[in-house]
């Protein structure tokens, strides 16, 4: 990706709350324009994701800003949708279309919960199935190929639990340490998954503004630049065994392939990097991503988590902000959530979290099983 | 008791057999050109080296094996059998003509394992009028019931 930088982020705290979308988008919109030095006037064109809201509600909820003219484009990718609008900003600015371009997502999961269960007639038949039960399948058949134990996953949740009491923005804010003892005492929601290693359902918003290199400059000439390296989006390619029916996981083979286009249009290989969010709706998500995205060896994930690798003080730091499990998981904002996150650690502005010396940040995004997006940033 | 109508709780995924001890069969596709099988039905063919058009109506399994499996701790959606309200078993089985389909499973966890022979068969979910609305799961061919 040529010339694009991170100008500003904001967000509006993941959680349950009444606090209407538009109320959620604005601030988080106008925390990233104070953030970037900017004003509503400089931005140029907007990227708006949300999967639930009704129609038309990128448009009118970009009215709160102010009625500038500038062109809005609704963006959808399931859980990807934050990501996806985050791509589409950043390729305008590399294309040299526009100079300053907001990307916006705002969601209430909760609305979702209504709608789906409202019904008695699913638009599909898998729909009939708890999506949980998808991430259950492959947790078990990890389990009979590689030894892994409910405990690894209860470990991975229980990081991303600790990593969230440090964010302010995070939905679930847990006063005590949180164990792995804890998460498996949690209800069970499908086995071996329990409701600790589970995304909570949640509301909120979150916006990054990208723009050339010499903008981000000039606008903050004391900070350090944070540039989008890659920006890379898949979907499936078939193979024998393919899941057309809930495929709510996706082929592995997707995060595989879409890493290697990241990594290669970046210049740089997984042991470059200082920190990575993934799409950990499910702990055995995580754990999963770590192989693919080439953070371990196949088959070594659970030695790596016993050694406490991905820990926030660990060999490589993973869903340091507490991950869709403990900052929560709304929808459109998710994605855009990550980039705030690994925006703040490459300048060194995560507080209690910090990674220190972070320079290179993954995001991943995975949308419906049936996307992958990944972006990585890196400080100048 | 006089057996109720049996209609599929969403039309083109599986058979209902008259016969009620016949098991139902899956409805899917196979590429003319290629040979791949696919569940649900498609109408062109997914292999990037292939896309042909030329696919034709085929009834798939009733027999599998089990790939993976597990057990959810929440009522079936959608449905008001008493035997869904604890819960149900969920399953991945390969079926003998290739394709992997994701469905519910009969019995409890205790009562699965990866490898298993399983074998396809109606589930009531539902009453409705005169009409009983049904869903296809497998359960362990192994299985005393
Ligand atoms: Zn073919």
């Amino acid at each position: 990706m040529r010339n694009v930088a991170v100008l500003g982020v904001g967000m509006y705290r993941f959680g349950m709350g009444d606090v209407p979308n538009a109320v959620m988008a604005r601030e988080a919109g106008l925390a990233a324009l104070r953030d970037a030095n900017l004003s509503f006037r400089d931005v140029q064109a907007a990227y708006v994701g949300h999967i639930f809201a009704p129609v038309m509600s990128a448009v009118r909820v970009m009215k709160e800003f102010g009625l500038t003219g500038l062109p809005v484009q609704h963006v959808e990718n399931a859980s990807a949708t934050g990501s996806a609008a985050f791509r589409e900003a950043c390729l305008q600015v590399a294309s040299g279309r526009y100079d300053v371009v907001m990307a916006l997502g705002f969601d209430k999961m909760t609305t979702m919960i209504q709608q789906t269960t409202q019904g008695t007639a699913p638009e599909n038949m898998e729909d009939a199935i708890l999506p949980a039960a998808f991430f259950a399948l492959w947790a078990t058949r990890r389990m009979h190929e590689r030894g892994m134990k409910p405990e690894h996953l209860a470990k991975i949740a229980a990081k991303n639990w600790n990593n969230a009491a440090l964010n302010p923005m995070a939905q679930r804010q847990t006063q005590e340490q949180m164990t792995p003892e804890r998460v498996l005492r949690s209800r069970m929601v499908a086995w071996p998954l329990t409701t600790m290693m589970s995304c909570p359902m949640g509301d909120g918003a979150a916006c990054a503004i990208v723009g050339s290199v010499d903008l981000a400059r000039k606008l903050r000439p004391e900070r350090p630049v944070v540039r989008v390296v890659a920006s890379a989006l898949q979907t499936e390619k078939y193979a024998p065994g393919h899941l057309f029916m809930g495929p709510v996981v996706g082929p592995a083979q997707m995060t595989i392939d879409t890493a290697a286009q990241a990594y290669n249009e970046a210049g740089i290989g997984p042991e470059d990097l200082d920190l990575v969010q993934v799409h950990d709706a499910f702990a055995i998500e995580e754990l999963e991503y770590y192989e693919l995205l080439g953070l371990c060896k196949p088959g070594e994930a659970e030695k790596c988590i016993d050694l406490g690798d991905f820990e926030l003080h660990g060999r490589l730091p993973v869903s340091t902000d507490g991950g869709l499990i403990a900052r929560g998981h709304p929808g459109g904002p998710t994605g855009l959530a990550q980039i705030w996150e690994t925006t703040l650690q490459l300048r060194g502005e995560a507080g209690k979290r910090q990674v220190n010396g972070a320079r290179v940040g993954l995001c991943h995004m995975m949308g419906g099983g049936s996307v992958c997006v990944i972006h990585i940033l890196q400080r100048d | 008791m006089i057996q109720k109508r049996r209609v599929p709780i969403k039309g083109g995924y599986f058979s209902i057999p008259e016969d009620p001890l016949e098991p139902p069969r899956l409805l899917g596709s196979r590429c003319q050109r290629c040979g791949e099988h696919y569940f649900p039905r498609r109408a062109i063919c997914a292999r990037a080296d292939c896309l042909s058009d030329d696919l034709v109506d085929v009834a798939l399994g009733p027999e599998g094996t089990l790939y993976s499996f597990t057990f959810v701790h929440m009522p079936l959606f959608g449905s008001s059998n008493l035997e869904h309200m604890d819960g149900y078993g969920v399953g991945q089985i390969d079926l003998p003509e290739g394709p992997r389909v994701q469905l519910p499973l009969a019995g409890h966890k205790e009562d699965y394992f990866i490898g298993q022979r399983v074998i396809a068969e109606l589930d009531k979910m539902r009453e409705d009028g005169d009409t009983e609305v049904v869903i296809v799961r497998f359960r362990p061919t192994g299985d005393k019931k």
